[in-house]
């Protein structure tokens, strides 16, 4: 834990043309935690999670980093990661690594991803490709990462070890923002846990917090809880329900 | 220093894209044999340098900016649609260094598809032409390498300039098929429409006959021709001068070099 948020966002609103998507947020990113932030598909978390790593411009509201001078301070790992066809594994995380001065490390190792060095990233499965877009988001030790849905199209056993690096980062003093539909490493991995629904945060707290407050068991009855959608349709924000 | 940095690892990506690619390969070949083809088969290396040189002109008008095209219209559009460019935003990478990495790393690409066959070209004519022809151009009338020298690096500059709009329609689209879309426009625009426009003007009489000349040089493609003439085309005659600016023609293909980087940089500012 840290004296003060590294990342702070403050009344953060943003729309796409009419349709508002995100409404009133604001959050802080400690160095050394985990924020995670839950909700149903288009609640607005990829919104959220680009505002805060700056790759948006919110309506109104502000984002500041306050954390430590770096190279790079905010690494971002993209929803679905795409890399440049026709290189490897290897020269696409030293190209990553060269653009902060950094020689080739040992990015890939750290992510499992070592064995697979030599292979072209177009040759990558999704989940081999997703654990790359994790090295890379790593790449210059920024001292925040923004994380959308890092599990994603992972098997369970990688999803646990990329929860595990994401808890890694943070024990070495990294605030780690990520989105996730997996609730029960959420609860196992997250210091913080935003819920978030059509675009406002329902709920905010330790993982620990949220079940006392709710009088629930788990992270996933505390989502059930405050989420007001139906867990059957997709909740459209902009359309009336 | 970082922007620096990050233009020059940007540079080096750019560069292995384009020599992994066999796409280019072929382009190049392809290139090859429309220049060298069309010197040899009308006769011009035979003929000389200047001969040659008259030969190419016409084709390299509409060659020039098919290489440029194909070369760059995909550059930015495609690291767009792959999400790259937001990756990148989180990087060191002032919008600058992008573009000219980008930019110095396919202009690589298109001066080597377009100067190696010149090149070859102009050993061609050494090898095959006449006895008039002379190593150096002393004195004005005389068939020279220098002019055929002049004559590829005006080719180059005409098709730095093309790649730098090229770079500029494909900063602004948002996918491969509207960057392909643009390009095609952007580069009918340059061959043909930017002439055609003045064209117009001169049959409207809002382009008067005494700025007709600097008229033409704001057409890149006229701006080339004019350079061409005379610079390379009519040095031998003393009465076949002043039908182009050279001073304007330069200025055009300058500026139109400069807005088309510039209005790249814009348009990756605010992806």
């Amino acid at each position: 834990m840290s004296d003060g948020p590294i990342l702070r966002a403050e009344d953060l609103d943003h729309s796409f043309g009419d349709v508002e998507v995100i409404d009133d947020v604001s959050v802080g990113v400690e160095a050394g935690d985990v924020t995670a932030i839950v909700g149903p598909n288009g609640s607005g978390k990829t919104t959220l999670l680009r505002l805060l790593a700056g790759l948006l411009t919110p309506t109104a509201g502000s984002v500041a980093y306050l954390g430590p001078d770096a190279e790079r301070e905010i690494g971002y790992l993209p929803q679905r990661p795409t890399f440049r066809p026709g290189f490897t594994v290897y020269e696409t995380i030293a190209f990553y690594e060269a653009l902060v001065g950094d020689e080739p490390g040992d990015l890939l190792e750290q992510v499992g991803l070592a064995d697979a060095a030599n292979r072209r990233v177009e040759a990558l499965s999704g989940g081999m490709t997703r654990l790359l877009g994790v090295a890379q988001a790593t790449v210059g030790d920024p001292p925040v990462i923004v994380l959308d849905e890092p599990g994603s199209g992972l098997d369970p056993g990688m999803r646990r070890r990329t929860f595990e690096v994401v808890r890694d980062l943070a024990s070495g003093g990294t605030g780690v923002l990520l989105s996730s539909h997996d609730l029960e490493l959420v609860e196992r991995t997250a210091d913080r846990v935003l819920v978030l629904d059509r675009g406002a945060v329902v709920a905010d707290g330790s993982p620990e917090q949220l079940i006392e407050e709710y009088a629930v068991d788990s992270i996933w009855d505390v989502f059930e809880a405050a989420i007001t959608g139906s867990a059957e349709t997709v909740d459209v924000v902009g359309v009336p329900r | 220093m970082s922007g620096r940095r990050a233009a020059r690892v940007i540079f080096g990506r750019e560069l292995a894209s384009v020599a992994r690619s066999r796409t280019y390969l072929l382009l190049f070949v392809g290139v090859a044999a429309v220049i060298v083809g069309i010197a040899t088969v009308g006769g011009g290396t035979e003929a000389g340098y200047v001969p040659t040189a008259v030969d190419l002109l016409l084709p390299l008008e509409l060659l020039v900016p098919v290489v440029a095209f194909g070369i760059g219209y995909r550059s930015i559009a495609d690291d767009v649609q792959r999400e790259e460019l937001e990756v990148l935003n989180t990087y060191p990478v002032p919008d600058w260094a992008y573009v000219g990495g980008v930019y110095a790393g396919r202009a690589v690409a298109v001066v080597t598809t377009l100067a190696v066959p010149l090149l070859v070209v102009g050993v061609l004519i050494w090898l095959s032409a006449g006895p008039d022809t002379t190593i150096v151009a002393t004195h004005r009338g005389i068939d020279s390498p220098v002019l055929f020298g002049r004559f590829i690096s005006l080719t180059l500059g005409y098709a730095l300039m093309v790649l730098a709009v090229v770079l500029a329609l494909s900063a602004l689209a948002s996918s491969r098929k509207v960057a392909l879309t643009l390009a095609v426009v952007g580069v009918g625009g340059i061959v043909v429409g930017l002439d055609l426009l003045v064209l117009r003007g001169v049959g409207a009489e809002w382009i008067a006959s005494d700025t007709l000349v600097t008229a033409l040089a704001a057409s890149p493609a006229s701006a080339f021709r004019g350079l061409v003439f005379e610079t390379v085309l009519y040095v031998a005659f003393d009465a076949e001068t002043g039908y182009a600016s050279p001073i304007a023609n330069a200025f055009s293909l300058v500026s139109w070099t400069l807005i088309g980087l510039s209005a790249a940089a814009v348009g990756v500012s605010r992806r």
